[in-house]
């Protein structure tokens, strides 16, 4: 079963996507913050990272340059940023991200990524 | 007990003031040792109460996730899913419990659009929530009637703008807010038809909110702002005036022209900019030939709009005015002239001394 690590300070949003993705066959394992995204990552070594960019501790920037920059790792990213900033989103693809989702988004739509970039 | 009677012996005997103290000072004792009992207790009360709000939390977020997924593809509600909302509708009659109720759906309806958002939205009226929304606008208390009119908004509840609406001259501007961006979140373009009717002033600040949330609608189609630049509600003027803008309305000219001569100045010099935005030549003509009429700060925007309009034309009008004694007015007819005609320009460069001319002169030059 594909892993994917979701990073996603909000309990209610990050426990939807959890039942939507493990109900189409794949293993989540949630971070609230991103110092444990990080650590879910280096433990589990994803298939896919969906992350938040506003998180406590680590943010969703950090988590991408951590990856692309120390893991090495060339694991697909996509991004949530809330409406508004722009600018970080294309800062999130100048570190590596690979694509990304504005809030309030459809998690099917979500879903249909997922399935696109881990066929 | 030798002590008690030497305090008490000692106590008797000693002046009316010094009892006084004493008494204030065992007062104040006892207060204080009841203040931080109270304190405490009411410390423990409110741990308590977070503790239980994380544990009702939890199972709200439960029930939400299950109803969502717990539906059927005939879009009917089913047998899981009443149960579910059966459950919730049993304890919102506890206000507590209703405030969580509704933060968790608001948590997640913040983050996510499309079926799932609107199911969250069916969920608060099937609930029985929207029942408590709507009785919060028949409430006595403004903070209130806002609140219920924020909740009603955030739920996307459309069918009770006429309630809603009754509150568009509310005495406070936090009522009138509310209500102006239910209406506007809502139904866009077509909800700032209380435009028509509001008597009431539109803050600065509120008309930010409502442009910053029509812009958030793209593909939509403008609404008619004539009849609101000739409001006689001077804040729908400069309302429409931001709309005319933004939206580039090329189609109320003539509108736009009358209030030219508008009682309000601020409506006067706001109208000069956005003329110029719009090319409206003709504009400058009028305002050319009524230059000495206009107020200081009229002719102050006129030249900045001359910035943008000049013609060869306009040059003997433009030197009359390079002495005027306006710094502004000043400035901008000696940069009009460097861009009309250098030789010129380097020619009056040095027509006076005046410390504040030989500034403007040399800043153009560098500029």
């Amino acid at each position: 079963m594909k892993k994917i690590v979701l990073a996603e300070d909000n309990s209610m949003l990050s426990m939807l996507l959890k039942f939507r993705l493990e109900k189409e066959g794949y293993t989540l394992f949630i971070a609230e913050n991103g110092k444990e995204t990080v650590e879910l990552i280096e433990e589990h070594n994803p298939e896919l990272i969906l992350t938040d960019i506003m998180m406590p501790f680590i943010s969703g920037l950090e988590v991408i340059s951590h990856v692309r920059n120390k893991l090495n790792k060339q694991t697909p990213i996509i991004v949530f940023s809330a409406s508004g900033q722009e600018e970080i989103v294309l800062k999130a693809f100048k570190l590596g991200a690979t694509d990304f989702m504005s809030k309030p988004f459809s998690p099917n739509e979500l879903v249909n990524r997922v399935k696109k970039i881990l066929r | 007990m030798v002590e008690n009677n030497y305090f008490v012996k000692s106590f008797e005997e000693s002046s009316l003031v010094i009892q006084l103290v004493w008494i204030c000072i065992i007062v104040l004792v006892f207060s204080i040792i009841f203040i931080i009992i109270y304190l405490k207790y009411l410390r423990s009360l409110l741990r308590k109460n977070d503790l239980l709000k994380i544990k009702i939390e939890k199972e709200y977020e439960a029930s939400v996730i299950n109803y969502l997924y717990a539906g059927n593809e005939a879009e009917e509600i089913s047998a899981e899913q009443q149960a579910i909302i059966d459950e919730l509708k049993s304890n919102i009659s506890e206000t507590f419990k209703r405030d969580i109720l509704i933060s968790t759906l608001l948590k997640l309806s913040y983050e996510i659009s499309g079926e799932m958002a609107e199911s969250i939205h069916k969920l608060y009226i099937k609930t029985g929530l929207i029942d408590y929304s709507l009785s919060k606008l028949r409430n006595k208390k403004w903070n209130i009637i806002a609140n219920g009119i924020r909740e009603l908004t955030l739920f996307h509840v459309k069918e009770v703008q006429d309630q809603v609406k009754i509150h568009i001259n509310h005495p406070k501007t936090e009522v009138r807010s509310a209500m102006q961006l239910y209406l506007v979140n809502l139904f866009h373009f077509e909800g700032l038809a209380f435009l028509n009717d509001i008597t009431t002033p539109i803050s600065e600040w509120d008309q930010i909110q409502l442009l910053e949330v029509l812009q958030l609608h793209k593909n939509q189609k403008v609404a008619d702002i004539k009849s609101w630049l000739k409001s006689t509600n001077e804040s729908v003027v400069l309302f429409a005036l931001k709309l005319a803008k933004i939206y580039n309305q090329y189609g109320v000219k003539d509108e736009l022209m009358a209030l030219l001569n508008h009682k309000n100045i601020k409506i006067r010099v706001d109208v000069i900019p956005l003329l110029s935005h719009l090319s409206i030549i003709e504009a400058k003509i009028i305002l050319k030939n009524n230059f000495k009429e206009l107020s200081l700060e009229e002719q102050i925007a006129f030249f900045e709009m001359m910035e943008n309009v000049y013609e060869k034309t306009d040059k003997p009008f433009i030197m009359e005015h390079i002495l005027n004694p306006n710094f502004e007015i000043k400035f901008f007819a000696l940069k009009i002239l460097k861009n009309l005609n250098i030789d010129e320009f380097n020619c009056f460069k040095d027509l006076t001394s005046e410390p504040e001319f030989v500034r403007i002169v040399k800043y153009i030059e560098s500029n």
